[in-house]
């Protein structure tokens, strides 16, 4: 009996295993290999073995360290951004008011479209709406403002974009932790006379601990790996000068990795490039979650 | 618990050697389709019937707009000749390159592909055949030779100089026919510009560098740098460039016509614009000049442009000039693993000799075809002044933008021409800049 669990156990989780190691395993494997060869993806191609100097490459190149400072920037901002306005909208979508589900429904509806949809109105509004809107309220300054001509603008509208779209899907796993705090608590401490903050710090915060380990950890590697609403907003430009080297301001690391290896046609470095984006990704992410699981507190 | 994990591992470790087997026996034995389980049992009718005479060619192309004429023209060659043409296209916004390394890696290769020059060439080596004693080699100046064989068959002719309105340059009083320098171009662009109000413009020349723009800048621009001023086909100045090592002076020349193109440009198109933004300017007449070429003759002409419009050459460097950038964009080449080369070569002789093809060729895609048998004059406005610049003598300089290192064009120093543009360099430092990254090629 135990001997025939034991096989039907293995024998369920085989097409998932199978899947999985197909799919993930093995590529991750071969990926790894690939960055310590000239791989160059063309097929028949013998690749060779070259050691680490793909690593030694990416080391050395000014655009690769700038794009980890800039992507570090940006999921920093977006981060924060993002899990404020969510928690915002939580609030708001919460409180005993009329159409709560229409509000909800949305702010979530942004998340539904696709990055590059998304990323090309933002762009239209951006480079055809603000100057017209400034045309229209007689501001000269607005009018002639190249929002996506200009570095730090440019960072901002990528970070509004994103923001736009994931606040609304974050907003809703503050909802349902929300919706989960035992009102006695709260109950109870307005009786005693606590102000709305105190009430937020000392009981909602802590409750809702657990969505913040989860909203964390999903914006943060999703602003890291954002790749697809940079390509359809501001394709990696404007240009910017960085220590007298001229550079791609919004080039973050996944649109780098793309370029190196599919621009450059440097196959190999861009997986080097892409292993050390998991890696630092990877202990980012774990770290974060293992700081965060520790402030949850169980009822 | 620990039996578990080391019972799991095994498993993964079964099922990734059986998919590395998989893998290895595919491209170790491409030829004996007996050995490969599964791909023999689909594919085995069809190899049965080859022999007895049903060949088909697969062609793998880049150029979406001219995909629906090219099946046409193809199923219309199946029903003269037999021969079954298979058209797949991807291009456009989806990028050829990376599906073609795709398609490579399937078992369903396609007997003729698109490269685009010497990159695609280096890519490629191994799997290209050369073309022996075709008869369309002797009708092109235009094939694609290395290492002294023919690899290339010319899809069409592209070109591009400076685009200009000639109904603007008329009432501005400027002869396009003067304009072969860089001191006919500033005084033409400084009258023009003072009448700007006269005639409507925003700027006297549409030109864009921004992030969406980089093969502008990056490669057109750049090509007048490697080969603006020099007979056809030559390539020292490239050839000194892929061995890192740039040409000081000519860098300052060319920077001086960096400068007067964008001086003369509208801010918000220079910066931000895209292509509509780029070549809208000029359709609605609010440029006299475009940078662009002879490609955007379906945009013109779907937007119902209709004034009359011609190209003059770019004074890229200083001296007289009386030739537009001309070349070849794309070519056909041929799987060297291609069971069906003969076929191929039918098809291709087919298209550069027969009337059908240059009806294909000229009228239903629009292209200008790169052989001088070919008598139809095509329709567009720019394609056709095209047409006569090829007949003008040591009218043509040569495309070498592709030949530079991967990447290096459009990302290494087109947003050198944005930070110029945008006022971050000035043109000193440009021209460094440029010295500089073409150094760090060797």
């Amino acid at each position: 009996m135990k001997k025939n669990n034991r096989l039907y156990y293995w024998l369920f989780l085989a097409p998932a295993l199978f899947a999985f190691s197909i799919v993930v395993v093995i590529p991750f494997g071969m990926g790894i290999y690939y960055s310590l060869t000239d791989w160059t993806a063309v097929a028949g191609l013998k690749s060779n073995w070259v050691g680490f100097a793909n690593y030694k490459a990416m080391f050395s190149d000014f655009a690769f360290k700038y794009s980890f400072a800039r992507t570090f920037l940006f999921t920093l901002i977006s981060v924060i951004t993002i899990n404020g306005m969510a928690l915002l909208f939580a609030f708001l979508v919460t409180r005993d008011i009329k159409f709560k589900n229409f509000f909800r429904a949305g702010f979530f509806i942004p998340n539904l479209i696709g990055g590059i949809v998304l990323g090309y109105v933002w762009q239209f509004i951006f480079k055809s709406v603000v100057p017209v809107m400034g045309a229209y309220l007689g501001i000269p300054a607005l009018e002639d403002l190249l929002i996506l001509a200009d570095p730090t603008l440019t960072l901002f509208g990528l970070i509004m974009a994103f923001t736009w779209q994931y606040a609304g899907y974050i907003m809703m796993i503050y909802v349902a932790a929300l919706l989960n705090v035992p009102q006695e608590l709260l109950e109870a401490a307005d009786i005693d006379g606590a102000n709305f903050f105190q009430k937020f710090k000392s009981i909602t915060l802590p409750m809702i601990a657990q969505a913040f380990t989860i909203t964390s950890f999903l914006t943060l590697v999703n602003a890291f790996k954002q790749y697809d609403i940079i390509i359809a907003l501001s394709k990696g430009g404007p240009s910017d000068m960085y220590k007298g080297e001229v550079v791609n301001s919004s080039e973050m690391l996944a649109v780098h990795i793309y370029n190196v290896a599919f621009k450059y046609n440097n196959m190999a470095e861009g997986q080097a490039r892409a292993i050390v984006f998991f890696l630092v990704l990877s202990v980012v992410s774990i770290g974060q979650v293992y700081y965060n699981k520790k402030r949850e507190v169980e009822m | 618990m620990k039996r578990n994990l080391s019972l799991m591992l095994v498993l993964m470790l079964v099922f990734g050697a059986l998919s590395f087997t998989g893998c290895s026996s595919k491209t170790e034995e491409p030829a004996a389709p007996a050995k490969t389980e599964e791909p023999a049992k689909t594919e085995e009718p069809a190899k049965a019937e080859e022999p007895a005479k049903d060949q088909e060619i697969v062609i793998y192309q880049n150029k979406v707009e001219i995909h629906d004429q090219l099946t046409e023209f193809a199923a219309a060659y199946t029903e003269k000749t037999g021969v079954k043409v298979t058209v797949k296209t991807s291009g456009g916004d989806s990028p050829y390159a990376e599906n073609l390394k795709a398609e490579f890696q399937s078992d369903h290769q396609p007997d003729i592909f698109v490269i685009e020059g010497k990159g695609g060439y280096n890519t490629w080596k191994s799997k290209l055949a050369p073309f022996e004693d075709q008869e369309w080699m002797g009708l092109t100046d235009l094939a694609f030779k290395a290492d002294g064989k023919t690899f290339g068959f010319p899809v069409a002719v592209e070109a591009w100089g400076m685009a200009y309105n000639a109904d603007i340059l008329e009432k501005a009083g400027v002869d396009p026919k003067t304009l072969t320098s860089q001191e006919a171009y500033k005084a033409a662009f400084e009258k023009i510009d003072s009448m700007k109000d006269e005639l409507g413009l925003d700027s006297v020349v549409a030109m864009a560098a921004g992030p969406d723009m980089r093969w502008v800048t990056g490669l057109h621009n750049f090509n007048g740098y490697l080969s603006a001023g020099l007979p056809y086909g030559d390539t020292t100045v490239l050839d000194k460039l892929n061995n890192g090592v740039a040409d000081v002076e000519r860098l300052t020349e060319y920077a001086d016509w960096v400068e007067l193109l964008f001086n003369y440009s509208d801010k918000a198109v220079l910066l931000t614009g895209n292509y509509d933004a780029q070549v809208g300017q000029f359709a609605v007449g609010k440029a006299a000049f475009v940078h662009q070429g002879n490609w955007i003759d379906p945009w013109l002409v779907s937007n119902g442009v209709d004034f009359k419009m011609g190209f003059a050459p770019h004074a890229s460097v200083y001296g007289e000039h009386n030739a537009i950038f001309i070349g070849a964009p794309s070519y056909y080449v041929v799987n060297n693993e291609s069971e069906n080369k003969d076929a191929v070569n039918d098809f291709l002789n087919f298209m550069a000799t027969d009337e059908m093809g240059h009806d294909y060729m000229v009228n239903k895609a629009g292209m200008v075809p790169a052989f001088k048998n070919v008598t139809l004059m095509p329709s567009g406005p720019l394609s056709s002044d095209v047409a006569k610049w090829l007949k003008v003598e040591n009218g043509a300089y040569t495309w070498l933008q592709n030949d530079m290192p991967d990447g290096f064009g459009m990302g290494t120093i087109a947003p050198l021409y944005e930070a110029f543009a945008k006022g971050d360099i000035d043109k000193a430092e440009f021209i460094n800049q440029l010295q500089k990254k073409i150094e760090e090629i060797k």
